[in-house]
Formats: structure tokens, C-alpha cells, sequence
């Protein structure tokens, strides 16, 4: 890797609340965002889910949108959100055509506003409110709406790989600044809790009711939540020429495949730790040069035994992991793009995030996560794991400038 | 400026006998019904017998044609797998939402809900050729075929060593898409022959298609059916847009408009977009032939990937069946091919394929 590439803005949205320094004080104080469903119309009320604190009504009117006039599915609304931090934090910046992408990434598109008028989609109505909103059952609707909120007019593409969605945005980005196809790449993902998804997790029998355990022994699923992240690349040497400040530098980065399973992981961890051990040579680090694993950990029974493996055969019992799904549920999409963000947030505070919810060592591993928030070390490298259905692996690497 | 890659090998599914090349357009399919549906081939040479009776047709055309490329470039296990779809598997979508709704939410199969991920047809192939390499999926609307196909570009520029990506664009036609849609002025309003769609360009909409093509891409030029040189996207294509990219892609190759050989172009029957060839090819000479396939596949969001198939068909057999012909130039051998696709939600592209 010839050029750096470095991360100078981000925006995010997530059931710790709206904003950067939302997230960072919820983290630091160790409070979790996971409650029972408030805006989700599901029969499944007994849940924990990561919702966002927001109404629609609430989202649309901090952003001046008129729902009444135009419509927004939550998705939509997620993804603005969180841009609006990003674009608020470079408002110097002139974006001149052709020197811009913005990456995007989804799993359900606006399946939330989608799945309460399906029967009149489907009957022999032709007219009704439903009508504006057939358009945006794909994942790209929220891409075109963030782009349309803000008149900008980059090269824009949107990716679903499961979970992996927002971490593979960020490698797409990085590779196209990296072969010139732009100058500056806004990358990252949106999901917005939806019926759909919660049935869907439901019937694979991986949800847990209660707040979710990542790598205990008595973990028993996962808990979905939602939002919308964002993070600006750019090559270093630019970022320096505009005087921007440099969060991070994305050091490293694998995208690989299982070929295992169309759901389970392989379980002896083979998977995930050839994602991460490729990172690490794109990034020319040894193992011993990671400070901190901010790990996929849903606290489903196959991932956290799969990811907690491959973590003990490359690591050892040397470095301080962790999941954060406890804090903002599974963000399914935009959750390798808010965790990005979490990892910025532990080079930035110099601190380990906490494992919460973890009482019970898992038998098939020596290693524990860290559960508390531990500031003891400065911090120079830290990977975060997506792992996602379809086998799709990502590795992130980010660093000290 | 990105080096160029190589296209190695191609097939398709789509409503024409095209999967078997032999037998493509010896009978042409045609219906009255608005909409096409692809002729399926047997899908159990190409998918794991077990596995495969729980699939739906989607998962079982993209696997196949997969396969089928592969097979074309003899290579077993790609180095990368990146696929584009602008709609995923519609019918596991249906079931899945349509059971939740009247089974309140109850005892659902996660089978639909599996199958309904946009990546699952990555997944089945990189289980199949036990790949374990780059695998990518693009879901953006018309750019989903064309993502996909830069982004193995991308990959290809990053190595000198050489690497084969399989890469495919891929979407289904059912009923109930056909009826959400067409509240939407997505399609003709009054039942047409589908082989006159392009005469029949007066009125607003279109016939509703699908279809999925794969291709083997690889950085080495050697055995390639043509060369892939250059993709771009518009966003909010107008006439005036797609006229001046064209022009900054011939340039860009030291191209005259007459060394253009070919058109394909995504011609549709709808009135609305019919201005943005016209126009759009003012640029291009007189002595260029357009060919259009639409009337053949109907209109899907990944049907650049059928137009990249037809070049490499043209390539190979360096003439042209007349049901495709839509403005006869005077060209007799194929060295320049462009394609120039637009779909209804506001996004056109154009693709420059060269002979290698």
C-alpha cells in the first residue's frame, strides 16, 4: 500500500444517541442502549432491541424534512442523520465534481416502511399514500435520498453483504481514492430496525430476549438494533494540505470468504482468523502490535465460538478484546461502520470498551473480554471484526497517525 | 488511468435460449404478456443435489450461470466473486414478508429469509468452489452489473499476478413485482407482442424482464473473448450527459466516433427514455450499427450484464442475427463495441469492450 489512507470526519447514529460525543460519553459511561421495542410495531415486544431514542417525526423535524410532503423511510432517515454530523465537520470542504464517492451499505433498504403497506402494494389499488413509497424497498433508496438531502453528486454505490455491509463500504472506498478514481471516499451503512429482520433473526432461533452475552458461555443470541454511520477517507498527504484533523489512518484491511456454510461460520474459527491474518500482512503488523479487538461478537452460540478461537490461535491470551453489540444491538449493516467508529473512539480515548453482560468463561476458549472499561496503555492499533451470513468476512485495521 | 482487464469467459440465462450458445436465437421467445420469464436450463449439473431443492430460482440462475462461466474459462476456484443485483431474490422476499404479515409473526421459514440476503448467491458460490478470496455484492439499482464489473477492475489493478474474478449481475421477474410496479408507470399499459416493443415507442413503459450473465475477468490477455476498457456511470443521465461521455471515454482511447463498430443500446419502448439514445447518440457516426436486446429479456436493473454477454457474442462470432438489429451501419467486422444501458430510476451507463 503505497498511499495512507486516513479517516477525517465521521457521523453516526445509534441506539447510544445521536452524534459522535453521544456515543463516546454513553460508551465511556458503560450505559448500554438496548431496550423493549418503543417505535417497532412487533407482536414480539418482549425483546431487547438497540432502537434509536428518535421518533420519525423526531428525525424528520431535526432535519427540517416534512414526512407529509415527501417520503422517508426510517432507513433514509438514519442514513441523513448521520451524515449531517459528517458533512457538519467539513464544512470548509468543496466537494468539486468527480473527486467524490459515497459508499453506502444496507441489508433491507426501506423493508421498515415497506412491510406495513405490502397488502395494498399487492391488492388492485392504485392509489394511496403507499404509492410514494414503491420505490424504496432497495437498498440503494437511502443512498439516493442522503445525496439528494445534501445536493451532492458523487459517485455513488451502495453494498449488502450481511453483516460485513459497511466494512467492505470503507475498503471499496479506500480502493478507489487508492486507484484514483476519486479524491475523498464517505463511507459506511444504514439499517433501520424492522419487522422483517427481527422475524427473520427469529426463526434462525438466534435472537436472545434478554440483553445479549458475547462470548459467555450461557449466550444465547443476539440482539438486533439499528442506525446509520459514516466516515470520511482520504489520503493523508490531502488531509494534511487542508489542514483537516486526522482521527485515524485505515492501516489495514482483508475481505474473505468461509466457503463454509450459507449461515453458520466455519467452527473451528478458520474463516475469521484468515481475515484477520491478512489484514494484519496488508497492514505489515504482527500480532503483538495490536492494542485492542473490537470483535463482531453478536453472542450468537456459532459466531463467538468460531470468532473467539481464531482470536485465541492468532492472539493468544495477549490482547484485550471485546464486543460492543451490548451497548447498540446488532446494527446488521451499519455496524462494521459504528464499530469503525467505537475503534477510533478507543485510539482516540486510549481505552479498552467494555464486554458488559459477561459473567461465564466459555469452555472451549482460555481468553475472556475485557468488561470494563480499562484505561491503562496508549493505544496505536486496533482490528474490528464484521462477520457476516453468506460467509462474507471483513477485517478492519485502524491506527495512530 | 486503471489498466484494462479481460473478459475470459461468459454466460448467461435470460428469456432466449442463450445458456447453450449454440442455440441462441435459432427460436425466438416471445410473449403478449408484458413480461419474460428466462428459459431455465437443467439446473442439477451446475448445483449440489441436496442443497438444491430448497432453492429458489434466483439463487439456482445465479449459481448456475456462475458455474457455467467458470466452466467457459476453465477455472475452478475463482481468486474473487463479485456479483451485482438490483433487486435480490424477490420471490424469498414475498414468502418471507407475506407469511410474517399472515402468521403474525409466528413460525416462519427461515429459509425464505436466508435466501431473501442480497449475498446469497456469493455465498453458494464461494461454497461450491470453496473460494475463499474477495467476494463482494453490489445492490445499487441500474449500477448494480457495472459496480460489480469496476470493482473487479479495481481488484485486477491492485496485482500483477494474474487472478481470475468471477463476476455476474443477476434479477428475477414475479408477478407480484410485475403488479407493485406497474403502479408506478414501470411498464405499457396495453398488452403488446414483445418483439414489436421498439416500435412501439409512443407510449410511456416498458416490458419487465430478467436474467443473469457471469463472466470470468482476469488481468491476463491471453484466451480473452475482448477487453473490458472502461466503465462510467451518470447519475441523472440526460441526453447532453451521455453524448459527452461518450465522447470523454473515445478520447480518452484515441477512438473516433467512426471507429465504433457497435451500439448496444438499452432501448426499451418507453417514450420517456427514448430522447436519451436518440440525442445521446448524436456524436456517434453513420456508419455505426445499434443493436437492442430488450425486446428480447425485458427491462431488469442488472441487463448491462446481458448487453456485456451479447458483446462477447458479437466478438465471437463477429456478425449479427437481424431480430437485434435496430439501425444496420456499415461495418463488417467488430473491434469496438459500446454499451449504453439506462434504467428508470435515473441512471444510465456506458461501457467501452474492445477485441482483445
Amino acid at each position: 500500500m503505497t498511499d495512507t489512507i486516513v479517516i477525517t470526519a465521521v457521523g453516526i447514529i445509534s441506539a447510544l444517541g445521536a452524534g459522535y460525543q453521544e456515543n463516546l460519553q454513553q460508551l465511556l459511561q458503560s450505559k448500554p442502549g438496548l431496550k423493549h421495542p418503543r417505535f417497532l410495531q412487533t407482536l414480539h415486544n418482549d425483546l431487547m432491541l438497540g432502537e434509536v431514542k428518535l421518533s420519525n417525526d423526531s428525525l424528520a423535524g431535526n432535519l427540517g424534512i416534512s414526512l407529509a410532503e415527501k417520503p422517508y423511510t426510517r432507513t433514509s432517515l438514519l442514513a441523513i442523520t448521520a451524515m449531517k454530523e459528517l458533512l457538519q465537520s467539513v464544512n470548509d470542504l468543496h466537494f468539486a465534481p468527480d473527486t467524490l464517492a459515497f459508499i453506502n451499505a444496507n441489508t433491507v433498504g426501506g423493508m421498515c416502511s415497506v412491510e406495513d403497506m405490502y397488502m395494498p402494494f399487492i391488492s388492485e389499488e392504485k392509489e394511496g399514500d403507499f404509492i410514494n413509497y414503491i420505490d424504496t424497498l432497495d437498498c440503494a433508496e437511502s443512498t439516493k435520498n442522503v445525496t439528494d438531502y445534501f445536493s451532492l453528486q458523487p459517485f455513488t454505490a451502495t453494498i449488502s453483504t450481511a453483516c460485513s455491509s459497511s466494512s467492505n463500504a470503507i475498503i471499496a472506498g479506500a480502493k478507489m481514492i487508492r486507484q484514483g478514481l476519486v479524491e475523498r471516499a464517505i463511507c459506511g451503512g444504514c439499517d433501520a430496525m424492522s419487522r422483517y429482520t427481527v422475524n427473520g433473526f427469529l426463526s434462525l432461533k438466534n435472537v436472545d430476549k434478554n440483553p445479549c452475552r458475547p462470548f459467555d458461555q450461557e449466550r444465547n443470541g443476539l440482539n438486533l438494533g439499528e442506525g446509520a454511520a459514516f466516515l470520511m477517507l482520504e489520503k493523508k498527504e490531502d488531509a494534511l494540505k487542508r489542514g483537516a484533523p486526522i482521527l485515524a489512518k485505515l492501516s489495514g484491511y482483508n475481505n474473505s470468504n468461509d466457503a463454509y456454510h450459507p449461515t453458520a461460520p466455519s467452527p473451528d474459527g478458520a474463516g475469521a482468523m484468515k481475515t484477520m491474518t491478512e489484514a494484519l500482512k496488508y497492514a505489515n503488523l504482527q500480532p503483538t502490535d495490536i492494542d485492542y479487538i473490537n470483535a463482531h461478537g453478536t453472542a450468537t452460540l456459532n459466531n463467538d465460538a468460531s470468532e473467539g478461537q481464531a482470536i485465541e490461535k492468532i492472539f493468544g491470551t495477549n490482547v484485550p478484546f471485546s464486543s460492543t453489540k451490548p451497548f447498540t444491538g446488532h446494527t446488521l449493516a451499519a455496524a462494521g461502520a459504528i464499530e469503525a467508529i467505537f475503534s477510533i473512539i478507543a485510539l482516540q480515548e486510549n481505552c479498552i470498551l467494555p464486554n458488559l453482560n459477561f459473567e461465564k468463561p466459555m469452555e472451549e476458549l482460555t481468553i475472556t473480554p475485557v468488561t470494563t472499561l480499562t484505561k491503562n496503555k496508549p493505544l496505536h492499533h486496533v482490528i474490528s471484526n464484521s462477520f457476516g451470513f453468506g460467509g462474507n468476512n471483513v477485517s478492519l485495521i485502524f491506527s495512530k497517525v | 488511468m486503471m489498466r484494462p482487464v479481460y473478459i475470459s469467459s461468459s454466460a448467461a440465462i435470460s428469456p432466449q435460449n442463450s445458456f447453450e450458445c449454440s442455440l441462441f436465437l435459432k427460436e425466438i421467445n416471445c410473449t403478449t404478456q408484458k413480461k419474460l420469464f428466462v428459459q431455465e436450463p437443467d439446473y442439477r449439473q451446475y448445483i449440489n443435489p441436496v442443497a438444491i431443492r430448497r432453492m429458489s430460482r434466483l439463487i439456482k440462475m445465479g449459481i448456475a450461470c456462475g458455474m457455467k462461466a467458470l466452466q467457459n474459462a476453465v477455472v475452478t476456484m475463482p481468486d474473487a466473486i463479485i456479483t451485482g443485483t438490483g433487486l435480490g431474490s424477490m420471490t424469498d422476499m414475498e414468502k418471507f414478508l407475506k407469511d410474517m404479515i399472515v402468521l403474525k409473526e409466528e413460525a416462519l421459514n427461515p429459509t425464505f429469509f436466508i435466501q431473501s440476503t442480497y449475498n446469497s448467491v456469493n455465498g453458494w458460490l464461494s461454497l461450491q468452489t470453496k473460494a475463499t478470496g474477495y467476494n463482494q455484492t453490489f445492490v445499487h439499482r441500474g449500477f448494480s452489473t457495472e459496480m460489480a464489473l469496476l470493482d473487479a477492475q479495481l481488484l485486477l489493478n491492485e496485482t500483477d499476478e494474474k487472478k481470475n474474478v468471477l463476476v455476474g449481475g443477476f434479477d428475477e421477474m414475479t408477478d407480484e413485482y410485475f403488479l407493485v410496479k406497474s403502479k408506478v408507470n414501470y411498464w405499457k399499459k396495453d398488452p403488446i407482442d414483445s418483439l414489436t416493443l421498439l416500435q412501439n415507442n409512443k407510449t410511456d413503459g416498458t416490458i419487465g424482464g430478467e436474467g443473469a450473465a457471469f463472466f470470468v475477468l482476469s488481468n491476463e490477455k491471453e484466451q480473452a473473448l475482448c477487453k473490458l476498457a472502461s466503465i462510467r456511470m451518470i447519475q441523472e443521465p440526460n441526453a447532453q450527459k451521455i453524448q459527452e461521455q461518450i465522447e470523454t471515454i473515445l478520447t480518452a482511447h484515441r477512438l473516433k466516433a467512426e471507429d465504433i463498430d457497435v451500439v448496444i443500446s438499452g432501448r426499451n419502448g418507453d417514450l420517456r427514455f427514448e430522447n436519451l439514445y436518440d440525442e445521446g447518440f448524436a456524436y456517434l457516426s453513420a456508419g455505426t450499427s445499434e443493436i437492442c436486446f430488450k425486446h428480447l429479456t425485458g427491462e431488469y436493473p442488472t441487463a448491462t450484464s446481458f448487453a456485456v454477454w451479447l458483446a462477447t457474442y458479437l466478438f465471437e462470432k463477429q456478425k449479427t442475427p437481424d431480430v437485434l438489429i435496430y439501425k444496420k451501419g456499415t461495418v463488417k467486422s467488430f473491434k469496438n463495441i459500446l454499451i449504453i444501458n439506462h434504467y428508470i430510476l435515473n441512471t444510465a451507463s456506458i461501457v467501452l469492450l474492445q477485441k482483445a
